[in-house]
């Protein structure tokens, strides 16, 4: 018994040992931790765990998905900032980051991760009941400046729709009466039965609903249109200076080896060319937009920005 | 009938708990949005409602528990010393395991936690003493066994065939 | 109709699928008798494995998952009191005190039995009503989950034993706790104290273990005597086998149990937690005999276990017609669903493409490998209580911890699961409950937020909670089931008086 149980204490301080060192060329040697902040089920798990065979592939080792769930993300993203950036603890970043960062909720930044690659994103999208009066952007946002106040629904005070959501308001000065829902199908739900006028959501999680017909999408927030999406015209060619978008990605711990980083810059770059994720991401509603090194570090301080602009919006 | 102070004594609690409840309610930070009944109406509401609900209950137990006063023995409801032991041990024990849940790992802390949760058991409810030494060192041995068993077994099931990963 | 039916048999009948569909249905059986592990981490662990299967292998795969693990978790919750998932804390009011009388195989037969036709009947109504069903969870707005909530609370009353005041109180207490964490409407901290794991409140999984596990352990502990194991090893294993008769005559209780899975399941966010407990509390107040549930009586775990596995049937209603996915099991079956390139919908049912059919026959399929495998391990389940007291109070808590942290990894998690089963120890103890704790702890945020949202979607009006059709009646069926149960009480006040007065 003794016996074992120092065998087990060794393996703890062996693996304590080998995450302290440099990375060695052969990384990885063992399986990689990949913290995914929210539940089982969410848009970020689902983007990781179509992920996980592809990337296991590419890198040679398991890749074990931790749902460390919590205060919106909160948990596990200081749990990913507080581990060692040793190349086997990586964190399922989306903009939920850059909301909670926003809000002012937590104790770290974006600044504290190093960002490996953006995979997929989607656009805010701006819908309404299949059978609503309003046909276009244009009547919608006539009706909420004339009197009207719309009822929008979005998922989660303080979520990264929400914020959208206000921003939608601010840029078109409509009047709404933003109703937060616990998560996007009770706010699709409350849409398909009429209880609020309209829904900000990612585009993912509308996609369904949109593809039925239950749903119409009146505006998206690309700059420009996607094939995703093709019929749905952008805010920026309707008039108003509004571009956000959902994205999901990969971030380590600050401080990661170059190595390190370049294996998985490969392997992404590999799976996205090879086409082998591509009609995964088209079937959840998302599409491919890749970005690495410098230019994903320019695009990331960009999203920081907007979305603490549009966050000091929802203060007010 | 048995006594058993803890049960006015748990209303008790109750109540301060409640009270406190309310007071912390009211100092919750209020935001106006039209129609809202605001952050703190139901937390107030709830608080308020068990205060008062406490109340009978807290009336009925000391009028129980008074009226069993005199006649029958203390030790019948609330149990006796071993009985509390036990419960104590349990308590002490998995607080314990979770301290050391993540620093130790989980075979470690859990082969630990278990060999301690069956020997302690067996110490406190007193089949420890009427043991000589050799069925002593037997049941050490067993329990070890059983405790490493089971922490390994659950690891590997968990962690590889499951792939739910455990602190290592 | 049927030729489609025969094209979804074929996709079903092959070697692969049927082997994916056992695989699934064995993993969701592990995962559901185990306290904590629950079905959406089954199918999210299958997710990645079904890639690469065509889709209706791949879907029945998770869908047999969900199946196994929604008839599990009455294993536990029979032999140790212990409620794997918050759907099977009903099994404990009666399935527990019957395997304490040493009936452990009856009640588990039953359980299996009921579960299989529970789960065939939701298939059936699953294929035949989804989309008018659909439709009708779809005019839920705030008003009407408000008053479903005020319906679900009402329960407490059947539930909450001895004293109904000391059920309220519990239920009150449970209420308050899912005030903690981010106010569902402001935003604003409600009793967070700055920890970070409390921020989308309290999570129910940890609670429920506490409550039930731990409270149960630390009972169990409380009375440990080595003394008297030589006795209660009375459980007799020759009557561990599957019910199918017995369970039949209980067709009442299967009707409840179909009826309130199907009708509360499919109400996205609030149906899947209450159904069974729906279920339970009707069988128990139409019933001749309501005074014997909670004792060991066989209709009260026929009920739950067909509502248990009929609200599958009803959760992937709103989650195959209309996309919207009830909880978290069927949300990760969606995105498993769109991944596969399967988009619901109410174009899926009329769609030419016989997927759906091929998803309903797997189901069943799925539900019959569920019986075949329970039937099979029965009398292994039965052993667990041959285990010696001390190994196997250390083994539940050791099975706990895995529970409560194998989901989210919060070691936060597992102190708010010992607080809360030194809690449950003392509710239990002093005759307030746990299970009004659980109740209040769901539908409290329902009824607080839709409340809320209410009134702010209808900028401060109230009448709406009371004009709106189905709003109206669920709050006038809560009054009148309130009132049935004050009256019960009452007339149950009264009878043991006069009984003993004439035994005397």
């Amino acid at each position: 018994m003794k016996k074992l149980l120092g065998l087990g204490m060794l393996t703890v301080a062996m693996t304590l040992a080998v995450g302290g060192q440099a990375v060695a060329d052969d990384y990885p040697t063992k399986s990689i931790d990949m913290i995914v902040p929210f539940s089982a089920g969410g848009g970020n798990d689902t983007f990781v765990r179509a992920l996980q065979p592809l990337l296991e592939e590419k890198l040679g080792e398991d890749l074990v998905i931790r749902n460390l769930a919590g205060g919106g993300g909160a948990v596990g993203m200081s749990r990913a900032v507080a581990s060692k950036p040793d190349g086997y603890t990586f964190l399922a970043a989306s903009n939920a980051m850059l909301t909670l960062e926003a809000m002012g909720n937590v104790a770290f930044s974006h600044d504290d991760f190093d960002f490996i690659a953006k995979v997929v994103e989607e656009p805010y999208v701006i819908a309404v009941g299949g059978d609503s009066q309003y046909a276009n952007l244009k009547e919608l946002v006539q009706a909420a400046t004339s009197g009207t106040t719309l009822k929008v629904g979005v998922s989660g005070v303080g979520s990264s729709a929400h914020i959208a959501a206000v921003a939608m308001a601010n840029r078109t000065d409509a009047k709404f009466n933003i109703i937060p829902y616990p998560g996007g199908s009770e706010a699709i739900s409350a849409a398909m039965g009429g209880h609020v006028d309209a829904v900000v959501l990612g585009g993912a999680e509308l996609r369904s609903a949109l593809e039925s017909g239950r749903l119409k999408a009146l505006a998206m927030t690309y700059d420009q249109r996607s094939d995703s999406l093709p019929d749905v015209p952008t805010f920026q060619e309707s008039g108003y200076d509004l571009t956000l978008t959902v994205w999901r990605g990969i971030a380590a711990p600050k401080g990661i080896s170059d190595d390190v980083r370049q294996k998985w810059v490969e392997a992404i770059q590999q799976i996205i060319e090879d086409g082998s994720y591509a009609d995964t991401a088209a079937n959840l509603g998302t599409q491919l937009a890749p970005l690495y090194g410098d230019e994903l570090d320019t695009f990331i301080e960009q999203s920081s920005e907007v979305m603490a602009e549009a966050a000091g919006d929802l203060a007010q | 009938m048995q006594r058993d102070i803890g049960k006015p004594l748990f209303d008790l609690v109750l109540l301060v708990t409640s009270a406190a409840a309310f007071a912390l309610s009211t100092t919750l930070r209020n935001v106006e949005i039209v129609g809202d009944l605001s952050a703190s109406f139901f937390p107030k509401l709830i608080s308020g409602l068990i205060f008062l609900l406490v109340i009978p209950c807290l009336i009925k137990d000391i009028r129980e528990w008074r009226a069993t006063g005199d006649g029958s023995p203390a030790s019948q409801g609330a149990g006796s010393a071993r009985n509390v032991a036990q419960w104590g041990l349990i308590i002490v024990l998995a607080a314990g395991y979770i301290l050391i849940f993540e620093a130790f790992g989980y075979i470690p802390s859990t082969a630990l936690f278990t060999f301690f949760c069956i020997i302690g058991l067996a110490v406190i409810s007193g089949t420890w003493r009427q043991l000589s030494a050799m069925a002593q060192l037997k049941s050490v041995l067993l329990a070890a066994v059983f405790a490493v068993t089971l922490a390994v077994a659950v690891f590997y099931v968990f962690t590889e065939l499951f792939e739910i990963p455990l602190p290592d | 109709m049927i030729s489609s039916y025969l094209d979804g048999l074929e996709m079903v009948l092959q070697w692969g699928t049927l082997l994916a569909i056992a695989g699934g249905t064995l993993l969701g059986i592990v995962m559901g008798a185990l306290p904590g592990l629950t079905s959406a981490m089954a199918v999210a662990l299958l997710l990645p494995v079904t890639f690469g299967m065509p889709p209706v292998m791949g879907i029945g795969m998770m869908l047999g998952a969900l199946c196994g693990a929604g008839a599990s978790g009455s294993i536990p919750a029979i032999l140790l009191n212990i409620p794997g998932t918050p759907s099977s804390v009903a099994t404990t009011f009666d399935g527990f005190p019957m395997a304490q009388k040493g009936e452990a195989g009856r009640a588990l037969g039953l359980a299996i039995v009921a579960s299989f036709f529970g789960g065939v009947a939701s298939m059936v109504i699953l294929s035949l009503l989804a989309p008018p069903i659909a439709e009708f969870a779809l005019r839920f707005g705030a008003a009407e989950y408000f008053s479903l909530s005020i319906f679900g609370l009402v329960i407490i009353a059947s539930v909450a034993g001895k004293s109904l005041l000391k059920g309220l109180i519990a239920g009150l207490i449970g209420f308050f706790v899912s005030t903690i964490g981010t106010d569902p409407i402001t935003g604003v901290d409600r009793f967070t104290f700055g920890q970070l794991s409390l921020l989308t409140g309290v999570n129910l999984l940890p609670v429920l273990i506490g409550l039930f596990a731990v409270a149960q352990v630390l009972k169990d502990a409380f009375e440990y005597d080595p003394h008297q194991r030589m006795q209660d090893s009375g459980h007799r294993i020759d009557i561990a086998r599957p019910r199918f008769i017995e369970t039949l005559r209980h067709w009442k209780a299967i009707v409840a149990g179909v009826a309130s899975g199907s009708i509360v399941g499919p109400v996205p966010g609030a149906g899947g937690s209450i159904a069974s407990l729906v279920a339970y509390d009707q069988t128990r107040r139409f019933s001749r005999s309501p005074e014997k549930f909670g004792t060991g009586h066989a209709p009260g775990i026929v009920s739950v276990e067909s509502a248990n596995n009929a609200l599958l049937g009803g959760a992937l209603i709103p989650t195959l017609a209309l996309g919207i996915p009830g909880e978290a099991a069927t949300a990760v079956l969606l995105g498993g669903l769109m991944i596969q390139g399967v988009t619901p919908g109410p174009l899926l049912f009329d769609g030419q493409s016989g997927t759906v059919y091929g998803i309903f026959v797997a189901y069943l399929v799925a539900n019959v490998f569920m019986l075949l495998t329970m039937c099979l391990g029965i009398k292994l389940f039965i052993r667990v209580l041959m285990v010696p007291r001390k190994q196997l109070l250390a083994a539940i808590l050791v099975f706990c911890f895995i529970g409560v942290y194998g989901v989210d990894g919060d070691v936060f998690n597992l102190f708010l699961m010992l607080g809360f089963g030194i809690l449950g120890y003392f509710l239990n103890r002093y005759q307030f409950g746990t299970a009004p704790v659980i109740l209040g702890l769901i539908l409290g945020p329902i009824a607080e937020s839709n409340l809320r949202r209410g009134l702010q979607a209808f900028e401060g009006d109230w009448t709406p909670f009371f004009t709106r059709p189905i709003s109206v009646t669920f709050l006038v069926i809560a009054v009148g089931l309130l009132a049935l149960t004050l009256w019960q009480n009452h007339r149950s006040n009264r009878r043991p008086q006069t009984a003993s007065g004439n035994e005397a």
